[in-house]
């Protein structure tokens, strides 16, 4: 597959993530357009290690060029599970004191 | 068209799809089972890469701790029935036009930048996707980030502790 | 190398005593001495070696630089437990956690003053990051603490995902993660620069702006510091922002040169300065907190502290090695005073030099050396920041425009003097102990001294 198509893909993902970060308000949605930012970035960066695998095995079968994008990946999950369980545990102590996951609640009580 | 470039096209217009439903959708429970979808889709992907491991670590780690967490928390706070206050359409219409700034930027990157015409990334063969390559890699080479990484784990740990906990 | 194990080590230590030891007052103790500890292994590291002979696979380089960088941070923490560990007794109800959490952040420090890879970049910041969103949210009964932990996540979790993006696009340019790549070994001998390292780069420049709170991401900054408990912003505004700058200037340093074809980062980088010293110093002129207006006047200090990472010369290291231990220096000693006080407004200091001279004589010290008054070390980390402009030779205007705005910055600093001075009122303050004054008139002279022979930090780099 042309890398170029798996680059427009992951960007379209990523810029989706984006936007639901800047449109949404619900703290939780926020999160997990979070998320799938971290997951277009995930799959570009298979995309890329099995680009370079594959220009690198031309010359020598038995290369792992190209395992570091993907071992990069699996840290990412590994702190993308992390940031989860502080960040929903962060949603859940705000809910208890206000009963609202609005991101501008404070601006909304004011008002 | 075989079917491996099938295959993409079809993972690529379902993860799409989900993504954008899961900015769309209004109760977050159906955002929660959309995004599922999308990560179905990405380990699709990762499948049709080869990258067998990271295919089904990210079913394990995303759709099955994470996703079930973001449900655990919605359900547990019976956020299902809260209706988000509207936000100024203006506000929606500029989040919209600099995503989509964004991603016209991204596209036109790819377009010009030289050094990625005609490269392609392999579907189906190459051995480096399977645990056995590497868990060498990961426990020779990277053991120094993977042990740093407890360090992550453990004060994530202490902080839900610390936050999640009632006094 | 020590720095990251013994300060990890240490905080699983305090972990334990928060089971073994009830009394609370003792952890500060086992705090202060870790620390001793752990400053003790960076100096012997810096001069004889490292303790732990691991082979990192060239993912760690520990420069003198980062070593040295590492001893300002440490010794900054050491000043901060000291002076203000009483306060973090105050701050909630897991005193010795939020400690073991502190010596995780400096794990983290550590690591993003010697990172030679993006991954550990990555997992560096992470480990930074993590541990504050907690700290922020510690005073769990307050609304501001809680909106700021939440702010401050999203921000922050936001942020890493742009980073990441940086990163993979960097990876898809150069095919390696390593912070310098030999360019003969890219592209498999294609000529030019990559466009897709480049946009990474952009990424890049976006996510670390973010997190060092530079102009046009900084509006996290405001509402988190302010509604963090008073202790942990002035840990999140000296030791962590001066991380951060030690891995925003080896990151660009390592990249910038063999993109510079095509993209003009000096102009980039100058108007990011501009627009942060702009923001940061007129919102701070309005302000009538003084916490807040101390929120902005770190987007300000951010500001010259970027110019470092513009001017990227032997200069700029030096500047930013004395405007770290500068900044922090007098930045914790403001906070330590702030946290003291009953009231953080402008009025709440009223009248503090009547009721307790030695605790306004060494704020009026620290904030003349945040506004860069001659004879304190404000001065002369701004003297160095901007030669090290005018030895890059290009956008010597900047120079001006530093110039002006530290003055604007004059204006809103001397008004925390002024009310201490000259307005009459009745400052309330909580009780302070002999010892506490004591330390503030040490810091106090350390600033003097590091204003009138800043010779003595460098020599010792140079040592």
């Amino acid at each position: 597959m042309p890398i170029q198509y798996y680059i427009a893909l992951a960007s379209c993902l990523f810029c989706i993530g984006i936007v639901g970060v800047l449109v949404r308000r619900n703290a939780i949605i926020i999160f997990m357009c979070i998320e799938l930012m971290l997951n277009a970035v995930n799959l570009l960066l298979v995309a890329f290690s099995k680009m370079y695998h594959g220009g690198a095995a031309l010359s020598n079968a038995t290369t792992t060029a190209g395992v570091d994008g993907q071992l990069f990946v699996f840290f990412i999950m590994v702190v993308a599970a992390a940031e989860v369980s502080v960040g929903l545990a962060v949603i859940v102590m705000m809910y208890r004191n206000v009963h609202s996951v609005d991101v501008n609640f404070l601006n909304r009580l004011k008002n | 068209m075989g079917i491996l470039q099938f295959l993409f096209w079809l993972l690529s217009a379902v993860a799409l799809t989900g993504a954008i439903m899961v900015l769309a959708s209004k109760n977050p429970v159906h955002s929660v089972l959309w995004l599922i979808v999308v990560f179905f889709a990405i380990s699709g992907h990762y499948v049709l890469l080869n990258a067998q491991f990271l295919a089904v670590v990210n079913l394990i780690v995303y759709a099955g701790a994470i996703m079930v967490l973001f449900l655990f928390v919605i359900m547990l706070m019976n956020l299902n029935t809260v209706i988000e206050t509207r936000k100024n359409l203006w506000m929606k219409a500029a989040g919209i036009i600099s995503g989509g700034i964004l991603f016209l930027i991204m596209i036109s990157v790819v377009r010009s930048s030289a050094d990625m015409v005609s490269r392609t990334a392999q579907l189906k063969e190459g051995s480096i996707g399977l645990i056995e390559t590497l868990g060498k890699v990961l426990f020779t080479q990277y053991v120094v980030p993977f042990e740093i990484s407890s360090v992550l784990f453990l004060s994530a740990m202490v902080g839900a502790v610390v936050i999640g906990k009632k006094d | 190398m020590n720095a990251i194990i013994l300060s990890a080590i240490w905080g699983v230590v305090l972990m334990f005593c928060s089971v073994l030891i009830k009394n609370k007052g003792v952890y500060r103790h086992i705090a202060a001495l870790g620390l001793l500890v752990i400053l003790a292994g960076n100096i012997h590291e810096t001069y004889h070696g490292s303790f732990f002979n691991i082979d990192t696979h060239e993912m760690l380089r520990f420069s003198r630089f980062g070593l040295f960088f590492n001893t300002i941070l440490l010794a900054a923490t050491l000043l901060y437990v000291l002076l203000s560990g009483r306060d973090v007794e105050k701050a909630g109800g897991y005193v010795a956690e939020y400690f073991t959490l502190i010596f995780f952040v400096l794990c983290g420090a550590s690591i993003l003053t010697s990172f030679n890879t993006l991954l550990m970049l990555f997992i560096g910041i992470e480990i930074l990051s993590i541990p504050l969103y907690i700290l922020t949210g510690s005073d769990k009964r307050n609304l501001r603490s809680n909106e700021a932990a939440l702010k401050y996540f999203l921000m922050g979790a936001f942020s890493t995902g742009i980073l990441l993006m940086g990163i993979a696009l960097v990876y898809g340019g150069t095919g390696s993660f390593m912070l310098e790549v030999p360019r003969s070994a890219i592209m498999g001998g294609y000529k030019g620069v990559s466009f897709l390292e480049v946009t990474g780069l952009l990424f890049l420049l976006v996510a670390m702006s973010f997190k060092v709170s530079a102009a046009p991401f900084h509006f996290w900054t405001p509402d988190v510091y302010d509604g963090a408990p008073s202790v942990f912003t002035s840990f999140m505004a000296t030791i962590v922002k001066a991380a951060a700058f030690a891995a925003f200037l080896k990151l660009f340093e390592a990249r910038v040169g063999d993109t510079s074809a095509a993209v003009d980062w000096k102009l980039l980088l100058s108007i990011i300065i501009v627009s942060t010293l702009l923001i940061g110093n007129v919102t701070a002129v309005f302000q009538q907190s003084v916490k807040r207006m101390l929120a902005y006047s770190s987007i300000a200090q951010a500001g010259f502290m970027l110019f470092a990472v513009f001017s990227l010369n032997d200069v700029a290291k030096e500047g930013l090695l004395l405007y770290a231990t500068a900044y922090s220096l007098a930045t914790i000693g403001v906070f330590a005073v702030l946290i003291k006080m009953k009231d953080v407004t402008f009025e709440g200091f009223n009248g503090l030099a009547r009721k307790n001279p030695v605790l306004a004589a060494t704020t009026t010290i620290c904030l003349l050396s945040l506004a860069g008054i001659p004879l304190t070390a404000g001065f002369f980390a701004k003297f160095s920041m901007l030669s090290a402009v005018i030895k890059t030779g290009t956008y010597t205007w900047l120079v001006v425009v530093a110039v002006l705005f530290a003055a604007v910055s004059a204006y809103y600093y001397f008004r925390v003097i002024q009310a201490m001075y000259f307005k009459e009122g009745d400052a309330q303050t909580e009780e302070v102990t002999g010892g506490f004054k004591v330390l503030l008139i040490a810091v106090a002279a350390l600033v003097i001294l590091f204003g009138v022979q800043p010779q003595a930090l460098l020599n010792w780099f140079y040592f």
